[in-house]
């Protein structure tokens, strides 16, 4: 993402506030907020704004910023710093940090969109097994007890292959 | 060349442009900025062969340490690459294809952004072209996705879905009667952004604004595309209904003193051809001017490297004088009568 002021750097600092009741959003590079006067804000400057908008999370588990990705090596404390997450695997390596955050940016921390490696061979039986169940109660209540024992069996079968 | 913007623009009498990007990583490698030189190049060449073996286009490989500065910046300009690319450009690649409607940048804030730009309002078909490469895309190569954060993105503002949609809209008479701040609130609610395309702040040159989805997790690539859909709908009907009460005369001067600079002025500056395009637009809209115009292509040509790229280096006073003959080219056979 840009800078929405120079509109060519790369936008750092992402700060949302709420002012009167109006929810306002910034993207900025280091400089324009720097020139902003967005570091002085906070004592520790640019970096300190960053970490206090993931803050509640890093000072509620010190031992969290210690932590590093196998992959690229990233501290969330790095990640922190620049608003950006080193790698892929940062994401699962600092999951339950970056949660807080995603839910501030999206208001979601669910993914509904186009899925990948849709593991079709595993839902298949999950989706017969629940139908299996619904012929089941069906049968029950019907009280074809025969039927259902032989469904039952099935389901059974297939809990046992799964 | 040709250019997207050459092409036949549906609400093109608002709509400029839609623009599909696709956000995409490789498992197993840092993202872009913490990539090693070998690493870089790993990917690219990963990149370059998923695309060749499985993609039936007419896609180029371009690598952009081989592309003159000129035309690199030129690409931004055209809207096809973003500027944050063409500024550095070491171990970084662009798939391209031929009316560049399809970019395909390697090596930008993600490993792979695919990116799909056509005239007028088509989001539809600008998605179905930019999802087809992904899915290809996606099976040739071990794309980073996880079933709960979707798509992983280097920043977390792309995470989920990775796509950002966007409709450059020319709405000229909404802003001349200060509606554009409580049509911007209102989007904002709903997870969508406005801007001003060119010039900075709340100040929109030319009248052109750029609406995008902001959300990508939690929303799934449909219904954040139908949301700006029916979004861009509403604003232009109510931009082509404003029209209609545009005072005759005076509407009709303005856009013919526009249209007559740019017909005779022998210096123009970049300031100056945005604000006068953008009378001559509405101009043609409302039948002030007729004639076979096409305002967006002359704003585009008239950017300071796309005259670079064709007449040299320039200072801005040469550039001045390059872009009124240009404009005066493009127009030498309007008659205003
Ligand atoms: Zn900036
Ligand atoms: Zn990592």
């Amino acid at each position: 993402m840009l800078c929405e002021k120079c509109k060519k750097n790369i936008a750092t600092t992402h700060i949302r506030s709420i002012v009167n009741g109006k929810k306002t959003e910034m993207h900025l590079c280091a400089e324009c907020a720097a020139k902003e006067g967005i570091s002085g804000i906070n004592d520790a400057g640019l970096g300190g704004m960053l970490a206090s908008m993931f803050g509640d999370v890093l000072s509620l588990d010190p031992a969290a910023s210690l932590v590093k990705c196998d992959c690229c090596g990233s501290t969330f404390h790095d990640i922190s710093k620049t608003g950006k997450a080193g790698c892929p695997q940062c994401y699962k390596t600092f999951y339950n940090e970056f949660l807080p955050y995603l839910k501030r940016v999206h208001g979601s921390i669910r993914h509904v969109g186009k899925t990948l490696h849709a593991p079709a061979a595993e839902q298949e039986p999950q989706n017969d097994i629940m139908k299996l169940k619904n012929e089941l109660a069906e049968l029950v209540r019907e009280e074809k007890f025969e039927q259902a024992a032989e469904v039952r069996d099935k389901i059974k079968e297939l809990e046992a292959g799964a | 060349m040709s250019c997207w913007y050459n092409n036949a623009a549906p609400d093109g009498d608002i709509a400029v442009s839609t623009r599909i990007r696709l956000a995409r990583n490789i498992n197993g490698f840092p993202f872009p900025a913490k990539m090693s030189d070998e690493q870089r190049r790993e990917v690219n060449a990963k990149i370059k062969n998923a695309v060749s073996g499985n993609i039936k286009t007419d896609l180029k490989y371009i690598d952009m340490r081989d592309v003159p500065e000129n035309e690199r910046y030129s690409m931004v300009e055209r809207h096809i690459a973003s500027r944050e690319f063409v500024s550095n450009c070491e171990n970084k690649a662009i798939l391209l294809s031929e009316d560049e409607t399809v970019s395909i940048m390697i090596g930008e804030e993600d490993h792979i952004r695919i990116q799909v730009i056509l005239p007028g309002l088509q989001l539809e078909k600008a998605y179905a072209i930019a999802a087809d490469i992904d899915n290809k895309l996606c099976a040739a190569l071990d794309i980073a996705f996880d079933p709960t954060l979707g798509f992983l993105t280097e920043c977390p503002t792309n995470l989920g879905t990775g796509l950002r949609a966007s409709v450059m809209l020319h709405l000229p008479v909404i802003e001349s009667r200060g509606e554009m701040a409580s049509f911007t609130e209102s989007v904002n609610k709903i997870g969508y952004t406005v801007r001003g395309m060119y010039g900075e702040g709340s100040n929109a040159a030319g009248s052109l604004y750029q609406i995008s989805n902001q959300i990508t997790l939690g929303i799934s690539e449909e219904d954040a595309i139908n949301n700006l859909k029916i979004i861009a709908d509403r604003i232009i009907k109510k931009e082509r209904e404003s029209e209609k009460s545009l005072n005759k005369i005076k509407t009709e001067d303005l856009c013919m003193r526009a249209l007559g600079t740019l017909k005779y002025a022998r210096m123009l500056s970049s300031a100056e051809l945005i604000t006068l395009i953008s009378r001559v637009k509405l101009g043609l809209n409302t039948g002030a001017i007729k004639g076979d115009i096409n305002p967006i292509k002359i704003l585009i040509e008239g950017q300071p490297y796309m005259l670079m790229k064709t007449y040299g280096n320039m200072t801005d006073g040469e550039r001045d004088i390059n872009r009124a003959q240009a404009v005066r080219n493009a127009l030498s056979n309007v008659r205003e009568d």
